[in-house]
């Protein structure tokens, strides 16, 4: 795979679409999403040709109305009475299941390759139980049991998605999941103890002392950003070479992903405080660098000529379930 | 013209070399492929595109579900008029895109500077006392038990200091209700804050440290003003303001935008504070100036209590605390002006 977009470019459209949405007082702002995703997904090449993004905005704009909408009688609730709040969590996580399940349909239908769209056809109680019950399990064991939960969700995802008329099959070894988890721990437990080693244990890092004391604090403060950044992102890198390494589209074609889980760290973590210093005006160029770092890392191994798929009638998905999603920030992973 | 591209039969992906064209009679467009046959044919307005966009290829879409696609942006413009040129004109000039941004500046800072301290303040004004009681509980039962203890203070100072408070409060004469709170704060020290309930927690540390009546005095009328002014509800306010525009306007609420946004909510939120407190400095100086005392006690007694927190090298630097710097504080205790 590759990834054709430019920073400058997409810094153009991303700047004008920004200075729209303020200037429309939020309204455009389903039509700027659109056009970010559609910028992404065109620019990234499987061979001769690239991915499409088809969402209609208005749908976005109205699953945002709706979840602006419950966040307000959510905090009306909160001002009123504070004692109907667990109504709302209850309420919330019965309509989580929900939610994922159609975000993940609304993607899928809405990305083509090649005139051919994709699909999704998980169940309400299959993410209920990949995203709820395997989680509460996880929990439950002191999360002993965390990769065979993060399993779940990634069958849940992979296994209920298609291309057209043929079918995403992942079959992925727990054992190598626990193995990257514990590495993750391991990393992050060595940055931990670097960080005491470093502050000497003290927890006010803006108590004054002399130079060199000043500079193992910077350096411990360093260490923990790295962390508490950059551990996600190894994990990530890891797991999502394991799930794609280990997944079959119909009968021949296959996926190879090999993210470096230490480059991965390094971007994402550079990403974020180059973002935060150029305030802001750099987060163009920082998610072409990882767009195009992530394409570079995949490869689709199959037939020469992807022209067999054929596409199956469906009507589009339902905008609602993902905007309210990504409105509270539900991450699904992979 | 003809276009050069591919052609998909509809539901499939299987490609092949063609050319969009305009067919004799102007109404019709067709897809040919290299042989000249005719793969496709529909009239010209039920034809649709995908909107132009960077250097993306464009889909041109026939009504059987029938696809070409071509990297000819500008030729699929002159064929199908009326399919969103005009964005795409906007993203691409770099004059404009300076533009948005000066425009997008100008807007932040006005957000920043009138927008989050008007909003916060109206919200403020339009929380219910109920509201501002139950974050009051919820900050107190927090802190209760782990940093603040109970008072160890001897019951004749404490009747001294609820004297003082009452007293104090009767000068202010806002019309709020304030309630005295007294507690042991050894892993704080010398401190006082007030809750947006109007409860105010003074520590034994800082009655400790307290010389004279003017002393406290000061301490309590700095802490009836960020009650009198909801200077606690609207830092709460304000602080999610900020990063909820951001996310509204970026579209983007994700752990990425989410953090680095952190930083400048965190450092805006300070500076924030720092007015704050600034204002309460300024209503305490008045308030003891109006009754015969000298402000320059409270200046005096802050200087005493960083001395006793931070040592000789002051409390860090101000642009990143909640409080601007003692001496600044200090300075403008002692200038405040006689009434």
């Amino acid at each position: 795979m590759r990834f054709e977009g430019s920073a400058g470019e997409y810094f153009k459209i991303w700047i004008v679409n920004i200075a729209l949405t303020i200037v429309t007082l939020g309204i455009f702002s389903a039509w700027a999403k659109v056009r970010s995703k559609r910028y992404f997904y065109g620019n990234t090449y499987i061979g001769t040709n690239a991915f499409d993004y088809h969402a209609a905005p208005l749908r976005i704009l109205l699953g945002r109305a709706i979840a602006f909408g419950f966040l307000l009688a959510y905090s009306l609730t909160a001002a009123i009475s504070p004692k109907l709040i667990g109504l709302w969590y209850l309420l919330f996580l019965a309509a989580l299941p929900w939610l994922i399940k159609s975000s993940l349909r609304f993607a899928a239908r809405n990305t083509s390759y090649r005139n051919v769209r994709f699909d999704f056809h998980g169940s309400y109680w299959g993410a209920c139980k990949a995203f709820i019950l395997w989680q509460m399990l996880a929990a439950i064991t002191l999360f002993s049991m965390l990769p065979f939960a993060h399993r779940a969700r990634d069958y849940y995802h992979i296994n209920n998605s298609r291309y057209g008329q043929a079918a995403f099959e992942a079959e992925i070894p727990v054992g190598k999941l626990y193995k990257y988890y514990g590495l993750t721990l391991l990393a992050i437990l060595g940055a931990l103890a670097a960080i005491v080693a470093l502050t000497g244990g003290t927890m006010n890092i803006f108590k004054p002392a002399d130079a060199p004391v000043i500079f193992a604090r910077i350096a411990a403060v360093i260490f923990g950003a790295v962390a508490f950044w950059g551990a996600p992102a190894y994990l990530g890198a890891l797991t999502f070479n394991l799930a794609l390494n280990n997944t079959r589209l119909g009968e021949n074609v296959r996926f190879e992903s090999h993210l470096s889980p230490v480059r991965m760290t390094w971007i994402v973590f550079s990403n974020i405080v180059l973002t935060i210093i150029s305030l802001g005006l750099l987060y163009p160029w920082a998610r072409v660098r990882r767009a195009r770092y992530m394409a570079e890392c995949m490869t689709v191994i199959g037939p020469a000529d992807a022209g067999d798929f054929q596409s199956m009638p469906m009507p589009a998905g339902n905008a609602i379930g993902e905007e309210v999603a990504s409105f509270f920030d539900i991450d699904f992973g992979l | 013209m003809p276009l050069s591209g591919f052609y998909f039969p509809p539901g499939s992906a299987r490609q092949t070399e063609a050319v969009l064209r305009l067919a004799a009679d102007e109404d019709y467009l067709e897809i040919r492929d290299s042989g000249g046959a005719i793969l496709a044919r529909a009239p010209r307005r039920r034809v649709t595109a995908t909107s132009r966009l960077g250097a993306l290829r464009r889909k041109v879409e026939f009504p059987d579900g029938a696809l070409f696609e071509t990297a000819d942006n500008d030729g699929v413009d002159a064929l199908l008029k009326g399919h969103g040129g005009a964005l795409a004109r906007l993203e691409r000039s770099w004059r404009l895109a300076a533009l948005s941004l000066l425009a997008i500046i100008a807007c932040a800072t006005l957000f920043i500077l009138y927008g989050v301290p008007s909003s916060a303040e109206w919200l403020a004004r339009e929380t219910p006392p109920s509201a501002s009681r139950l974050i009051a509980d919820q900050t107190l039962k927090a802190m209760d038990g782990k940093l603040l203890l109970p008072t160890r203070l001897p019951s004749a100072r404490q009747q001294q200091i609820r004297d003082r408070f009452a007293i104090v409060a009767r000068w202010e004469g806002s019309g709020h209700r304030y309630d005295l709170l007294l507690r042991s704060a050894p892993h704080i020290g010398p401190n006082a804050f007030a809750l947006p309930d109007g409860r105010i927690v003074v520590t034994d540390q800082l009655a400790l440290m307290a010389e004279g009546n003017a002393d406290l005095d000061g301490v309590l009328a700095h802490e009836m003003a960020h009650v009198n002014h909801a200077h606690g509800l609207r830092s709460v306010y304000q602080a999610s303001l900020v990063p909820a525009a951001i996310a509204f306007i970026t579209g983007d609420a994700s752990q990425f935008a989410q953090m680095t946004v952190i930083l400048p909510a965190i450092l805006l939120q300070s500076a924030y504070s720092r007015k704050f407190e600034q204002q309460a400095d300024d209503d305490a100086a008045a308030l003891m100036r109006r009754h015969g005392e000298d402000p320059a006690a409270l200046a005096g007694f802050l200087e005493r209590m960083e001395l006793k927190t931070c040592g000789k090298t002051g409390c860090g630097p101000s642009w990143l605390g909640s409080h601007p710097a003692t001496s600044a504080r200090a300075a403008r205790l002692r200038r405040a002006p006689a009434q």
